[in-house]
């Protein structure tokens, strides 16, 4: 299994970048998942590590291969495609056993792998099959036995799950985790799903109007957002932002409310604002800590249940929406007045004219 | 069909003018639109079938003025006994193996080339088409022309600037069936091109783009993928160019007049028909003859069709 390095890596069509210069590391093992919405450039990406597109400048290696410029077979990886790509006038055995063919494998040789990868992945019964007949999670695991049964040094997968339903998704989700756990393959997985991408992800890059926005663990991602991009893709619905003012210690937000900020975060903010004292706060839903002695007020907008908990809206005083995770047990009448806090541990500010966020440092993500 | 049509003319009409009309049933309109078709279908088609069936069992000329005589199996016994007819069978199946399979080779071809769009590879395409469109006599003619020794293009082009010592490719019994089989090559390779061309655009790009990341070298993608996957259209141009070429007959009769070992078996139907003693028994017969075996012919190539589509 192999590093993936890419270093200054670019592509231009015309004077378009649909990938701006981007410097990245897939350590050996790994499981990255390239997530951001549709033309954001992550496909462009992985299609250029895996040699489909050329770059227009930088270089890629895999450990100390420089494979910038060689062919998508001389480079030793396999790539799922979204489609499944699957040859429809094969079945299942020829479709797994073709790269091994093309390799020039012996027949005993062949079979015995294909076995083996078909038995790992549960369709040995399938083998005889041929795809047109398939349901799409059987044709999706056909496509990744395609590519596991070369032991490549990566695997290069382009939304894989995107073209399955639902049912289906959840289950491959767990077979492709489960596998990248056995096989301990280094794994550059693209998608538009922030669910998926938490799921299955030792790392998250999150790319957005061709360049990466930030790279880092879920958790991370998650709890830290460093831009108000992050902050408002990642989560579902996103972070909470409120703009307001801030001035010795107390933020006034818009309608009146005002908001003590924790006094850890004094300090940082007193160094890194302008004078205008203009900040984002930002905070999850789950953050939200519903009391009678709640400093901020607001009203019940709409009350969703969602089997396990509650989502509330809140509209605070200027008519903006707070969105805040509860309880089930809790539950408000629409219109009725409601006070709440933010749990100190999870508050975030960000910077509205850089739109980055504030470190607890004072520096800037 | 018809429910569609009666549902949307039904509000235009008003009432009083529909009532003669509004009595005619979806299966009385439907057999409206179908009758016309059936009733020519079986004047034209169907009665001179059985009727010429009927009189391949006869001997009978249609300028004679005596009526068919019944003579049994007589006429199929002399056809295929007949070394005669032997002959044509077999220029007829040299002649349909030699074109079909230059058509294929260079339509084929043709395709792999004009595959990916590139600058004027539209206009080119129809370029190459239009010998498909002309009327076979026509380009009977116009050849005969480009053959000509003397002053034809043809032998110019592949070398031979001397017209006294050029080959004379209508004139000698071993090249005029090869200057046919050329004729119908350049006429009907647009065809077989066509058809790939449609087979190969459907050809997903992602097919090759797996294939490539499978390590498979051009020639294993071309024989794995490119061709299972044109197959089915393929086949369909090779049956339309054999049943074709085994009823080959105007260019035949607009080059060398079914001389110098080019009489096909349409040419001899032709000639026993409607020309000499027009021995229509005898004619019917072999009409018959030439049915079966095309009939023969495409159920073989239908069948290995089915088996490209179904695996």
């Amino acid at each position: 299994m192999a590093t993936i390095t890419l270093d200054n890596v670019e592509k231009k069509f015309g004077e378009a970048y649909a990938v701006k210069p981007l410097n990245m590391t897939i350590n050996s093992g790994e499981f990255v998942v390239l997530l951001g919405p549709s033309g954001c450039g992550k496909t462009t990406t992985l299609r250029m590590i895996s040699g489909l597109e050329a770059v227009t400048a930088g270089s890629i290696r895999f450990d100390d291969r420089d494979v910038t410029w060689l062919h998508p077979s001389q480079r030793d990886i396999a790539f799922v495609f979204q489609f499944f790509a699957l040859y429809s006038h094969m079945t299942a055995r020829q479709n797994i056993a073709f790269p091994l063919q093309a390799a020039g494998l012996s027949k005993t040789e062949v079979t015995r792998r294909v076995d083996d990868v078909a038995a790992l992945l549960r369709i040995r019964h399938l083998l005889d099959t041929r795809p047109g007949s398939l349901s799409g999670g059987d044709q999706q695991r056909v496509a990744l036995a395609r590519a596991l049964v070369r032991q490549p040094a990566a695997f290069l997968m382009d939304e894989p799950l995107g073209a399955l339903d639902a049912e289906f998704r959840e289950t491959m989700r767990a077979e492709i985790k489960r596998l990248h756990i056995q096989q301990n393959a280094t794994t550059v997985y693209v998608t538009h799903d922030q669910i998926e991408a938490m799921a299955m992800g030792d790392k998250i890059v999150i790319m957005s109007r061709a360049e990466v926005q930030q790279a880092g663990t879920p958790a991370e991602v998650y709890y830290d957002p460093s831009n108000l991009f992050v902050a408002r893709f990642i989560g579902s619905p996103g972070m909470n932002l409120i703009e307001g003012a801030y001035s010795s210690g107390t933020m006034l937000l818009p309608g009146g409310n005002t908001y003590t900020v924790p006094d850890a975060w004094r300090k940082a903010l007193e160094m890194s604002l302008p004078d205008s004292g203009k900040v984002i706060l930002g905070f999850r839903p789950e953050a939200v800590v519903v009391s009678p002695e709640g400093a901020l007020n607001s009203v019940v907008y709409a009350d969703d249940l969602h089997g396990g908990y509650s989502m509330l809206h809140l509209e605070l005083p200027d008519s903006s929406i707070v969105h805040a995770r509860v309880g089930r047990e809790f539950s408000f009448p629409i219109g009725a007045p409601l006070q709440f806090d933010v749990d100190p541990q999870m508050v975030r500010f960000f910077n509205p004219v850089t739109e980055k966020a504030i470190r607890l440092n004072g520096g800037e993500a | 069909m018809s429910q569609a049509t009666t549902g949307a003319a039904a509000p235009q009409v008003t009432p009083y003018r529909a009532a003669g009309r509004r009595h005619l049933s979806d299966r009385q309109i439907l057999l409206l639109f179908i009758l016309p078709t059936m009733i020519l279908l079986i004047c034209m088609n169907l009665i001179p079938l059985i009727y010429s069936l009927f009189l391949s069992f006869t001997e009978y000329s249609v300028i004679s003025g005596t009526p068919p005589a019944w003579v049994g199996l007589d006429n199929y016994t002399q056809i295929l006994t007949s070394a005669d007819f032997w002959a044509n069978f077999a220029t007829t199946g040299r002649f349909a193996i030699l074109s079909v399979v230059l058509e294929t080779a260079v339509g084929f071809g043709l395709a792999l080339l004009l595959r990916y769009k590139f600058r004027g590879s539209g206009i080119i395409t129809t370029l190459i088409l239009v010998p498909m469109m002309l009327s076979p006599i026509v380009v009977a003619t116009f050849w005969k022309l480009i053959f000509n020794p003397s002053y034809g293009i043809f032998n110019y082009l592949i070398g031979f600037t001397n017209p006294n010592t050029a080959p004379e490719w209508l004139g000698r019994s071993d090249l005029a069936m090869w200057a046919i089989v050329i004729v119908d090559t350049w006429m009907w390779s647009p065809f077989v091109m066509l058809l790939c061309l449609a087979g190969l655009s459907a050809i997903p790009d992602y097919l090759y783009e797996a294939a490539s990341i499978d390590r498979a070298s051009a020639w294993f993608q071309f024989r794995r993928i490119t061709l299972p996957q044109v197959m089915p259209l393929l086949l369909i141009a090779v049956l339309f160019r054999t049943i074709e070429a085994f009823k080959q007959f105007d260019l035949v009769m607009g080059l060398t007049g079914g001389g110098l070992g080019t009489e096909t078996v349409s040419v001899r139907l032709y000639r026993l028909a409607f020309q000499g003693q027009f021995d229509t028994g005898m004619s019917s017969a072999l009409a018959y003859i030439i049915l079966v075996v095309i009939i023969a012919i495409s159920n073989l190539l239908i069948r290995a069709l089915n088996r490209v589509r179904e695996g």
